[in-house]
């Protein structure tokens, strides 16, 4: 190994077992972020095509699973990843959303603000998703307007 | 605790493995959708206002480039060249660092991240005036 064990002066974190060849990082690296965005949206999407089976059969039963699928979006992204920082994505790839200044979890109606501000990342080419690939601390422009950043769980 | 960044890879490489997958998700993506490769992803500048953004032909320019239709790339977005060559001379630094022959990377200076910050920016402006002329404000 080009780097054994954690060996690197004034390293902020020593001891990082899962991940002995790199340096530990304060914030959850993009692809973490986007794995965890796409988990988040499946079980949505797989409601919506069920709906969508019987949309020429009945555009009642389709609508009830369009909002199955908004409810899942509400608790999972606003209500869990608000009041505990992870959704079931973050969740599964061990990361979760918090607060800059506190460390904390930012709250229902926050995270509902904060996927309202993704509109900003999306309006400009879709650049603000890729923030994180070069900002300093891995935020897109909606952790920014928010003051959020996500970081290892 | 202060909150210090430590990269396994350095922006370039981040940006190159972004590509990557964006490649792979790209050469299925008309596959799952459509046959004709003409469903890029829309501009939301564009579609919400008629003006297009720096990135404007990138779909198209990608595509061309992957086919090896030099011309349809300039025509498209010849910035695209340039994000080829980055991805092109990062990619056996990526790969080093991933077989672990090169230590982790030494973060810039401020000045150079400055620098590069304007130069990037000086690119962007100089691509949107090639896509404003392209569709026709300019």
């Amino acid at each position: 190994m080009a780097y054994p064990g954690n060996a690197y002066p004034g390293d902020p974190y020593p001891g990082n077992p899962g991940n002995p060849g790199y340096p530990a990082s304060a914030y959850a690296n993009w692809g973490q972020r986007v794995g965890a965005y796409l988990l988040d949206g499946l079980p949505a999407w797989v409601l919506i095509g069920i709906g969508s089976l019987f949309a020429s059969h009945s555009f009642l039963i389709y609508l009830l699973f369009v909002l199955a699928a908004l409810a899942w979006l509400v608790y999972n992204r606003w209500i869990q990843m608000g009041n505990t920082g992870q959704s079931l994505g973050k969740r599964t790839l061990g990361i979760r959303l918090v607060k800059e200044t506190t460390g904390e979890p930012i709250g229902a109606g926050m995270a509902f603000v904060r996927d309202i501000c993704h509109f900003v990342d999306s309006i400009i080419c879709y650049i603000g998703w890729l923030f994180p690939l070069w900002d300093a601390k891995r935020q897109t422009l909606a952790d920014k307007i928010v003051g959020t950043v996500v970081v290892p769980a | 605790m202060p909150l210090v960044v430590r990269r396994g890879y350095s922006v370039p490489e981040n940006l190159t493995l972004a590509g990557a997958a964006a490649a792979v998700a790209g050469s299925a993506y008309p596959f799952l959708l459509a046959h004709d490769g003409n469903h890029g992803l829309p501009c939301p500048l564009r579609a919400l206002t008629g003006v297009p953004c720096p990135l404007c032909g990138m779909t198209t320019a990608t595509v061309a480039l992957a086919h090896g239709e030099w011309r349809a790339v300039a025509a498209a977005n010849p910035f695209a060249y340039l994000i080829a060559a980055l991805v092109a001379a990062t990619a056996p630094v990526l790969t080093a660092r991933a077989l672990g022959w090169l230590g982790p990377p030494r973060p810039w200076s401020p000045g150079a991240r400055r620098r590069t910050g304007w130069a990037v920016a000086g690119l962007a402006m100089a691509s949107w005036l090639v896509q404003l002329h392209r569709f026709g404000f300019l």
